[in-house]
């Protein structure tokens, strides 16, 4: 059972978020750095199946700057077996959904996999797009949302659970095939000490977009990025009996929040 | 010769030994070659060598253990012969003196008679063993053997009268004790029998001085009238019986937990000469080249983790003092030590070969049971608050909990097995260096709006403040903080915080056995400190302030590290803070002494000074206070870890509080302080009793002025929580976005309503402060109304 995981580095979920100057994106001084929560799954996951079969490998695939490598690391930490950098300056701030999808294609093709594994989107910019256009690029069958995966035992075919609104889903799938992890999918395991020093010394494929033979560029540009309006405070409604405070009440839902 | 000259003393062998060849007297020299004999042959047949073998192969590190030999001797022969750690348990201290000195005594008798009798007499034909000197040592003889009964029958009354849940009973326990009590009677109807067929017969020499022989005189009424005849038989009898019980008594030392009376001594000798309980020394190098970390296999303990077997000899203490044992949990410390040491002894079978070598067993060769999960079960591993109080009153010098923590080491860093709701504590140390989880940047929040020197703006201060975990960002401890820093203000402190810049001391991760997290966590502050170049360090949580004080050492970071209540102890000493302002409803106070600023580190009265320098309130003390404190359950982790396994730590020393009749109860730790506020309202008891942090009433009856004491206004009563909707709940779905005792906190205020995304500038921080102000927790409003008045 051979899987690849294409994940991503991204800022932790209690990190300052600040725009850019530009305002066409977060300013990423000062952020602290993790494994993408979704993309943990995907990685729990592509162990527990080799684990399983008891035979393949684990790749992670990454496009990111420098400290990608990290996040790479904690991945081989947990257990993957190797992994490929995509470290591209001219292209890691440009790159779109699409273009990412196109670098992430051009990696994974020079993998071996039956299943190919990400996050169900990554959690800095929400587009969740990269699983359908990678399985699209890649002409293999894609399922997103993934809850629990059991794989034939000849690796030809797999039972998936997903999850839509309100219930599950099970479809077969023919491998290979892409799958993103939902939560709920497993519970991610905290690399061992040994996991993190083995980690190391494990092969990272650095690579440019050019070495994989990617020329496509992105095919949307954010033109702005705004932080949400800061909330109100809350307001305690004043009076003297429990009447007097209702008839406030009404007053303010009637003429400041003009909902009655 | 076997007799006294003047007539008064005794015949040495009377009734044993006739004219002619001393038959008997032969007999029992070959008996005592046999007995030391068999008493060898004994420690090799119950293991001992066994267990010294597997020792030898133990591969752990230890501290220093045979330096100052001779200081190391004096410490034992005090702690053996004065009993000082024995006695602080009462009943128990008190039959073991009895014992311990009774057959010390007894003992000595024997070994005079013998010199006198086998030696002088012999020899040099004299016989010093009479006269004043006789009645004096059979006055002796008897009163002390008498104690030792007096000892033996308080032991029977404990063992199968109030039978103590934490004592446990093997049959060696019984035989034990009968067989003592057979030999100490025995040896007093002999006595007797001996009184009643020489001594008590007028015109015996010795009739006036029989009262300097009790109880042989009193037990000689038993046999008045008997024939003289009657009398020299059963004498012959029971001198034999009650010889060969004491040979074979001596035998039975090597097989038994009497070896204490030997290895206990030796235990004490070798006692760790440290400043807390040791835990095993991992330097930072060894993250790169070691295999494995902490313990798994038995041989992985130092050889003095082994040799604590020898020392305990059951006596339960430890088990009769720990938290997690009287709150139905499966801990007993004890049996972790007697655990280890059986599981030992049955390895040894296949780690020694016939030849006597001794070798250790790889994992893949190893089909035992295994050590973790097995000998030692999972929840016992993880049920222990590293309180201390084992290794505290252990009399033998064992120490306990640290076995644990190697334990927890292995399953931690080694299979990343620990209880699940730890795994969102490692990830907030890792990511924002608080087990939280809570954004670093918000780290110095608390602080904002009022009057605190930040070491980056001030560049140098005497004392460092190292406000710590809970004091930044945990609502109940803010209010430590920030009461702190309004009285250094007004004491005119050279000190300053360091904000963001502080991270977490990693206390909790060390003790729940991630070693490596801790050091990173370490080496991070410590990197910070020597930047500032910090020399004193001012910590609110005992846990920080012991983690910074002495495990630091280890990593190079050596500072003067002060509690807060040292601190400011010395400033009201100096009159800097006066103490002039009543604080109402205070009632009866006691203090609740925190684990690791009591037993750890010996600040007990500084505490108690504080409080007796309020104008209101007396202070009464729990029946457990000083180093009996009963542990908060925080402690170790533990304040992390959901309590799934009987009753709650908490609430239990919450009922003691009550118990001690007092109406408000200080603490000076963050943990027990969240923990004895939970336990208040856990037992729905707020009505009747308060908690609150020494320096909150400090703050309170301080004559601050009105700059000073603007502090705790300015501050947010209410930290806001994650939105539903901000990118953190959705993006870490395990992740928790706010602990536990957060969430708790800020339950009773509506906190979703006023949250904020963690944004920066969008002043809805503020807002929200703002907007729930009146909303301050329930134990604190009568104070806060007081102060509006004022």
């Amino acid at each position: 059972m051979n899987t690849v995981v294409c994940m991503k580095q991204v800022p932790d979920t209690e990190t300052l978020i600040k725009v850019n100057p530009e305002g066409t994106g977060i300013a990423t001084e000062g952020i602290k750095w993790v494994m993408g929560p979704y993309d943990e799954f995907a990685v729990e996951e592509a162990l527990q199946q080799k684990e399983k079969f008891k035979a393949g490998t684990v790749s992670i695939v990454s496009l990111g700057p420098d400290r990608a490598i990290e996040a790479i690391r904690t991945g081989l930490a947990m257990g993957a077996d190797s992994a490929v950098h995509i470290n591209d300056s001219a292209f890691y701030d440009k790159a779109d959904p699409y273009a990412t999808a196109a670098v992430l294609a051009a990696a994974v093709k020079n993998l071996e996999y039956d299943i190919v594994f990400l996050g169900k989107q990554a959690i800095d910019d929400d587009s969740g797009q990269v699983p359908a256009i990678l399985a699209e690029m890649l002409g293999i069958p894609v399922i997103t949302q993934v809850l629990k995966l059991e794989v034939e035992a000849d690796k030809s075919k797999a039972t998936v659970t997903r999850e839509v609104e309100g219930g599950h889903a099970i479809i077969d799938v023919t491998l290979p095939a892409v799958l993103s992890a939902q939560k709920g999918l497993n519970e991610p395991r905290y690399a061992s000490l040994p996991g993190i020093m083995k980690a190391k010394k494990k092969p990272v494929d650095v690579k440019t977009a050019a070495d994989l033979g990617v020329d496509v560029g992105a095919m949307t540009v954010i033109k702005e990025m705004t932080l949400p309006p800061a909330r109100q405070a809350g307001k305690i409604i004043e009076g003297e009996t429990p009447e007097e405070k209702a008839a406030n009440l009404a007053k303010a839902l009637h003429e400041e929040a003009k909902l009655i | 010769m076997h007799g006294p000259e003047s007539g008064i003393g005794r015949e040495v062998f009377w009734n044993i030994v006739g004219p002619g060849f001393p038959v008997a007297q032969v007999l029992l020299y070959i008996l005592v070659v046999i007995t030391i004999l068999l008493f060898f042959r004994g420690l090799a047949k119950g293991g001992f060598f066994t267990r010294l073998k597997m020792m030898s192969i133990a591969t752990g590190t230890d501290v220093e253990r045979l330096n100052n030999p001779l200081s190391r001797f004096w410490y034992a022969f005090a702690e053996v012969f004065g009993h000082r750690k024995i006695l602080r348990e009462p009943y128990q201290g008190v039959f073991h003196l009895f014992i311990f000195f009774g057959f010390l005594a007894l003992a000595i008798t024997t070994a005079i008679v013998f010199i006198q009798a086998d030696f002088i007499a012999p020899i040099w034909h004299v016989w010093f063993w009479q006269d004043g000197f006789y009645l004096g040592l059979s006055l002796f003889a008897d009163v002390f053997g008498l104690l030792a009964i007096i000892g033996i029958l308080m032991a029977l009354a404990r063992r199968y009268l109030f039978r103590p849940n934490w004592l446990d009973h093997k049959s060696e326990d019984a035989y034990i004790l009968w067989f003592i009590l057979a030999i100490l009677v025995t040896g007093f109807v002999i006595e007797g029998l001996r009184m009643q067929a020489t001594e008590l017969k007028a015109g015996d020499p010795m009739f006036t001085y029989v009262w300097y022989s009790p109880v042989g005189r009193i037990v000689a009424v038993l046999f008045a009238g008997m024939s003289d005849a009657t009398l020299h038989g059963i004498h012959k009898v029971i001198w034999w019986v009650h010889v060969l019980g004491a040979l074979c008594f001596i035998i039975y030392v090597a097989y038994s937990k009497l070896l204490h009376m030997f290895m206990t001594p030796l235990n004490i000798f070798l006692r760790p000469i440290t400043d807390q309980p040791p835990i095993k020394v991992m330097p930072p190098e060894m993250f790169e080249t070691a295999e494995t970390f902490g313990v798994h296999n038995v041989e992985e303990y130092s050889w003095k983790d082994l040799f604590d077997g020898e020392g305990c000899m059951r006596c339960g203490r430890c088990v009769s003092v720990c938290p997690a044992f009287n709150t139905d949990k499966p801990l007993m410390p004890r049996d972790v030590v007697r655990d280890i040491r059986d599981y030992m002894e049955n390895k040894a079978k296949i780690a020694i070969d016939a030849d006597g070598t001794t070798k250790i067993i790889p994992d893949e060769e190893y089909t035992g049971p295994p050590l973790i999960g097995d000998t030692i079960d999972k929840d016992t591993i993880w049920a222990c608050t590293t309180c201390m109080a084992c290794v505290d009153i252990c009399p033998a010098y064992v120490l306990q909990f640290p076995k644990l923590i190697e334990l927890r080491r292995y399953m931690v860093m080694m299979e990343s097995d620990f209880p699940a709701e730890v795994l969102d504590v490692f990830k907030g140390m890792e990511n924002n260096s608080n087990p939280w989880s809570i954004g670093a940047h918000t780290r110095a929040d608390w602080a904002k709006g009022i009057d605190v020197p930040l070491m980056s703006e001030k560049g140098e201060a005497e004392y460092l403040f190292y406000v710590g975990c809970a004091g930044a960002f945990d609502d109940l401890n803010k209010k430590v903080a920030t009461s702190l820093v309004a009285l250094f203000n007004a004491a005119g402190l050279d000190y300053a915080i360091l904000g963001t810049e502080e991270g977490c001391c990693g206390d909790s991760a060390k003790k729940i056995g991630n070693e490596y997290l801790y050091q990173t966590l370490a080496m991070t502050n410590i990197e910070i400190f020597n930047g500032y170049n910090v020399k004193k360090i001012i910590t609110i949580c005992p846990h920080g302030f012991n983690t910074l004080k002495k495990d630091y050492k280890e990593l190079g970071g050596d500072y003067e590290v002060y509690h807060y209540t040292e601190i400011l102890d010395n400033l009201i000493k100096q009159g800097k803070i006066t103490l002039t302002k009543p604080i109402e409803g205070l009632g009866t106070i006691t203090l609740h002494d925190s684990c690791y600023l009591g037993r750890y580190n010996n600040v007990y009265e500084q505490p108690r000074n504080i409080i007796n320098s309020l104008k209101s309130g007396n202070l009464v003390e729990m029946e457990d206070h000083h180093e009996k404190s009963f542990c908060c359950g925080a402690g170790g982790g533990r304040m992390w870890m959901e309590e799934t396994l009987g009753s709650r730590i908490n609430q239990k020393r919450t009922r003691e509080v009550m118990d001690s009749g007092a109406k408000t109860v200080c603490t000076a730790c963050p943990f027990c302080y969240t923990m004895l506020s939970d336990g208040i309202k856990e037992l729905e008891l707020d009505e009747q009793l308060q908690a609150f942090d020494i320096a909150e009433l400090v703050f309170k009856a301080a004559n601050l002025d009105e700059k000073a004491a603007e502090v705790i206004d300015a501050q947010p009563a209410v930290t806001p929580l994650e939105p539903e909707d901000a990118p953190a709940e959705e993006a870490a779905p395990s992740e928790p976005s706010v602990s536990e005792t957060v969430e708790e906190e800020g339950k009773d205020a509506p906190a979703e309503e006023f949250a904020e995304a963690p944004v920066a500038g969008s002043g809805a921080e503020e807002a929200a402060a703002e907007s729930v102000e009146e909303d301050v927790p329930a134990e604190e409003a009568p104070a806060e109304e007081e102060e509006k008045k004022e």
